[in-house]
C-alpha cells in the first residue's frame, strides 16, 4: 500500500491548499504588520493606541479561538458571503500581523535615532522617514524573525483544516478515516510541510545574503 | 547666496524647557540676524545642544516662542516638515543614511522633499560634494569614508536643500583631531559666503575667526553675548572667565 | 492532538450564544431547547444491567494475558457523540449505545463496571491504540472495512449504521436528492463528506473538526444538513428532539465492529460470543431503546460475521 501514490491528487490538493493559505495570509500579514508597526511608532496618539490594541488583542488570543470567531461568529454578524478560505486567511493574517508588527517594531528600534533625526531635519514627513530611511535599514535585522514567523504561519494554517478549508491536515484526516497507516500518512504530510518551510527558509536566506552584499 | 540683511531670521523668546526636574533652557531670548554667524559655547550640560535642536523642533519646548523668518514653529506634521527643509542641520555623529551612497545622501532630500528631478538633483549634489572636497567619493557608502569626509558630506546634504539657516550641533566633537580642520575650513568658507549659521562648538579658534557673535551658556541660561574679540579678551561674567581659563590652558 | 480539546472548550463559549440565537429564531419556548441528558434518562427505557461472569479464562490470547495482568480492562471509546459514545464534561461519566456494548462484552469477560477504564481515542488514533496495546478493545462507531482489517481485527458487526441526513424540523430537504446547492456539514475528511463531495448531489460541503460544530451550525441555520452515520445523527437528534430530526433514509452501509488486536482470534471469538449472548437475551434491545432509540427510530440486530 502506497499512501502517497494512491492518493497523489489528494496530497497535491492539500499541499496547494496549505501553500495558498500560507502565501496569501503571509502577504497580507506582512503588509498589515508593517502598517501596524508604523502606527505603533507614529507621532499620532490614536494610531499608537490602535496599534497597541491590535497587537495585544491578536497576539494574546489563541489562534483556534480566532478561527472560531472568524468562521462561526463573523458570518452571523453579516459576513456570510465570505468563503471558509477567505475567513481562514482573515484569521491567519490578522493573527500573524500582530507578531510581524512586533518584529518590525524591534527592527525599527535597532536603527539609531540619529537616522530619523537627520531625515526629519531634511524636511521628510513621518511616512517618508519610515519608508525611505528607517524600514530599509531595519529590514536586515527583521528578516530572520519574519522568516520564522512565516514558517510558523505555514504550520498554523493546519488549523484551517478543522474549519472546512482543504489543506495538508485535511489530507491526514481523510486518509486516516479511510484506514491508511497513520504513521505513513503523517510522514508524507510532514515531508510536505518541510518542503514549504524549507522553501521559506531558503528565500529568506537568499534575501539576507543579498542585503548583506548591498551594504 | 542670500543678500545680507538686517532683518531677524531666527528669534527665540522666553523659551523654557525641562528634562524632568532639570531646567535645561531657562528664559532664553536670542535673535539671529540674516547672514549672521553665531557661535554658542559653554560647559557640557549647559543646554547649548538642546537650544540648537529646539530651533528645528527636534526638541520640543515647554513654553515660549520660536520663529524662523517670521513664521512660528508649527506642531509636528507636514507644515513643520516644510519648515525643517529650510533649516539645515549638521549633527555631532554625522547621521548619514547608512544604506545610501554618498551621492544619494545628498540627492534624497532634494528629490523627495523639494521634488527636484533626479538629474538636476545629482548635478547639484556633485557640485556641492566638489565644494566640500569629497566629489570623488560620490558612489561610496558612508561607512567607507573617514569621519571628516562623512561630516563634509553631511554639510553638503544640508546645503542641497538651500537652507535659510544652518545649525551645527558640535560638528567636530566626534572627529579625530587631524580631521577637525578639514571640516572647520568648509564651515569657514560657508560663513564667508554669507550663510546664516548657529554653531554649537568647543572650537574656540573657529569662534574667534568666523563668528560675528559669541553666546555663552551655563546652566540653561544665556550668561553673556559679545563679539569674539570682546568675549575672549575681556569676558564679563565669572562663569565665562572660569570656563575660558579651563579650556584655554589645555 | 489537543486541537480538539481547545476547540471543544472554545465551542462551549460559542454554543451558548448559538443556542440563544437559535431559540429566538425558532420562536420556541426556551425550556424546550434544554438538551435531555444523555443516559440516565427516566422517561425512556431504563438501561439494562449485565450479569458479570466469573472464572473466565482464555488461552492463547495476548490481549487476555494483558487484561489478566492488569486486573482491569481498558476500552477505547468516543466521547463526543451523544447517546452513542459520550463523556459528560462535568461528571466525566461515559454513556451511550457503544458504551453499553463495551460493558456487555466486559461483563462476559468477567469485569464489572468498576473494573473498566474507558479511554477516549480519536478516530485517527484507533489503529495505533489497538496495535500498541493502549486499549484492550475499541467500541466507537468503528466501521469494518478492508483497509482497516489490514491493521486490526474486528468482532461483530453489532450494529449497522448508514449515512443519513440530519436536518431542521420542517426543512425542505426530504432525501439525499434534495441537496443541490445546500450546505452539508460533516467531520473533516470523513468518509461521509467524501461521498457527498464525489457523489451526484451538487451539495456544498462544509467540514469541521467536530460533529457538534456541524449541529450547532445546523441549528443556527448556517448549514442546511449534517451528514454522517445515522447512529451518530440519532444521538444528536435525541439531544435536541424539538429542533432537528434524522431523515431515516440511509444511503450507505456502515457495519460497526469491536476493534481488537490483529490476529488475536481467541479474543475475537470471546467478544463475538459475548455479543451473541447479549443480543439473544434482550440486553442489546434494552440498551438501544435507552440510548439511540430515544430519537424515535428503531433498529434491527445485524447478523454477526465470525470471519471479520
Amino acid at each position: 500500500m502506497n499512501v502517497l501514490l494512491d492518493n497523489f491528487a489528494l496530497f497535491r490538493e492539500g499541499f496547494l491548499g496549505t501553500v495558498e493559505l500560507t502565501a496569501l495570509s503571509g502577504a497580507i500579514a506582512l503588509v498589515l504588520g508593517v502598517v501596524i508597526a508604523a502606527f505603533r511608532v507614529s507621532p499620532v496618539p490614536p494610531l499608537r493606541y490602535f496599534g497597541a490594541a491590535w497587537v495585544t488583542l491578536l497576539r494574546n488570543t489563541p489562534l483556534t479561538l480566532l478561527f472560531f470567531i472568524a468562521v462561526l461568529v463573523l458570518p452571523r454578524l453579516g459576513m456570510n458571503t465570505w468563503s471558509f478560505f477567505q475567513l481562514a486567511v482573515l484569521a491567519l493574517s490578522c493573527y500573524t500581523s500582530a507578531f510581524i508588527c512586533e518584529a518590525v517594531r524591534s527592527g525599527i528600534n535597532t536603527v539609531s535615532l540619529g537616522q530619523a533625526e537627520a531625515a526629519r531635519s531634511l524636511g521628510m514627513t513621518f511616512t517618508q522617514t519610515l519608508r525611505l530611511i528607517i524600514l530599509p535599514q531595519a529590514t536586515r535585522t527583521v528578516l530572520p524573525p519574519i522568516g520564522s514567523l512565516l514558517i510558523a504561519l505555514a504550520k498554523n494554517s493546519a488549523i484551517a483544516g478543522g474549519f472546512s478549508v482543504f489543506e495538508l491536515f485535511s489530507v491526514q484526516k481523510t486518509l486516516s478515516e479511510q484506514g491508511y497507516n497513520i504513521f505513513l500518512i503523517f510522514l508524507w504530510v510532514a515531508i510536505a510541510y518541510l518542503i514549504i518551510t524549507f522553501f521559506i527558509s531558503a528565500v529568506f536566506r537568499f534575501l539576507e545574503t543579498r542585503l548583506a552584499v548591498a551594504r | 547666496m542670500t543678500e545680507v540683511s538686517a532683518t531677524d531670521l531666527v528669534v527665540l523668546k522666553d523659551v523654557n524647557k525641562h528634562f524632568g526636574a532639570l531646567h535645561v533652557l531657562q528664559d532664553i531670548d536670542l535673535t539671529i540676524a540674516r547672514g549672521e554667524v553665531v557661535v554658542v559655547i559653554g560647559p557640557s550640560g549647559s543646554g547649548k545642544s538642546t537650544l540648537c535642536r529646539a530651533i528645528n523642533r527636534l526638541e520640543t519646548i515647554d513654553s515660549g516662542h520660536i520663529t524662523i523668518d517670521d513664521k512660528p514653529l508649527p506642531a509636528e506634521g507636514k507644515e513643520l516638515a516644510r519648515l525643517r527643509a529650510d533649516v539645515g542641520m549638521v549633527f555631532q555623529s554625522f547621521n548619514l543614511f547608512a544604506h545610501r551612497t554618498v551621492l544619494e545622501n545628498v540627492t534624497l532630500g532634494q528629490i523627495k522633499v523639494r521634488k527636484t528631478d533626479k538629474k538636476a538633483a545629482e548635478e547639484k549634489a556633485r557640485t556641492l560634494l566638489d565644494r566640500v572636497g569629497v566629489g570623488n567619493q560620490a558612489d561610496k557608502y558612508p561607512a567607507q569614508l573617514s569621519g571628516g569626509q562623512q561630516q563634509r558630506v553631511a554639510i553638503a546634504r544640508a546645503l542641497a536643500m538651500d537652507p535659510k539657516v544652518m545649525l551645527f550641533d558640535e560638528p567636530t566633537s566626534a572627529l579625530d583631531p587631524e580631521m577637525i580642520n578639514e571640516v572647520l575650513e568648509v564651515m569657514q568658507q560657508l560663513a564667508r559666503d554669507g550663510m546664516t549659521m548657529i554653531v554649537v562648538t568647543h572650537e574656540m579658534g573657529f569662534a574667534r575667526s568666523a563668528a560675528n557673535r559669541v553666546v555663552f551658556m551655563a546652566d540653561g541660561r544665556i550668561v553673556e553675548q559679545a563679539t569674539p574679540d570682546q568675549f575672549f579678551s575681556n569676558p564679563r561674567s565669572d562663569r565665562a572667565k572660569d570656563f575660558l581659563s579651563k579650556i584655554l590652558h589645555h | 492532538m489537543n486541537l480538539r480539546k481547545t476547540a471543544a472548550a472554545a465551542f462551549a463559549v460559542v454554543a451558548l450564544t448559538a443556542s440563544a440565537t437559535a431559540c429566538g429564531k425558532s420562536g420556541s419556548p426556551s425550556g424546550s431547547t434544554t438538551p435531555s441528558a444523555a443516559g440516565g434518562s427516566s422517561a425512556a427505557a431504563a438501561l439494562p444491567t449485565y450479569a458479570v461472569k466469573t472464572g473466565v479464562k482464555l488461552s492463547g490470547s495476548k490481549t487476555w494475558d494483558r487484561i489478566e495482568k492488569n486486573g482491569k480492562i481498558t476500552i477505547g471509546v468516543k466521547a463526543d457523540q451523544p447517546n452513542l459514545g459520550f463523556q459528560d464534561p462535568a461528571t466525566k461519566k461515559y454513556s451511550g449505545f457503544d458504551i453499553e456494548i463495551a460493558k456487555m462484552v466486559a461483563a462476559d469477560l468477567g469485569f464489572g463496571e468498576d473494573k473498566i477504564t474507558f479511554k477516549t481515542i480519536q478516530s485517527a488514533n484507533r489503529e495505533t491504540a489497538i496495535a500498541g496495546g493502549q486499549v484492550d478493545y475499541y467500541v466507537g462507531t468503528y466501521t469494518i472495512n478492508p483497509e482497516r482489517q489490514k491493521q486490526v481485527s474486528f468482532a461483530g458487526p453489532y450494529f449497522v449504521a448508514g449515512q443519513d441526513l440530519l436536518v431542521k424540523k420542517g426543512s425542505s430537504i426530504k432525501s439525499k436528492d434534495d441537496l443541490k446547492g445546500k450546505k452539508v456539514c460533516s467531520a473533516t475528511g470523513s468518509t461521509s463528506i467524501q461521498r457527498i463531495k464525489n457523489g451526484p448531489y451538487g451539495a456544498k460541503p462544509v467540514e469541521y473538526d467536530a460533529y457538534s460544530l456541524c449541529v450547532d451550525n445546523l441549528i443556527s441555520g448556517q448549514v442546511d444538513a449534517v451528514t454522517t452515520d445515522d447512529a451518530i445523527l440519532k444521538g444528536f437528534a435525541a439531544k435536541y428532539p424539538d429542533q432537528i430530526q434524522v431523515l431515516g433514509k440511509p444511503f450507505s452501509e456502515e457495519p460497526y465492529g469491536v476493534g481488537l488486536l490483529k490476529g488475536d482470534t481467541a479474543f475475537q471469538d470471546a467478544v463475538t460470543a459475548a455479543l451473541k449472548s447479549h443480543e439473544d437475551n434482550g440486553d442489546w434491545k434494552k440498551a438501544y431503546d435507552a440510548t439511540l432509540g430515544k430519537s424515535g427510530v428503531t433498529a434491527a440486530i445485524p447478523p454477526l460475521d465470525s470471519s471479520s
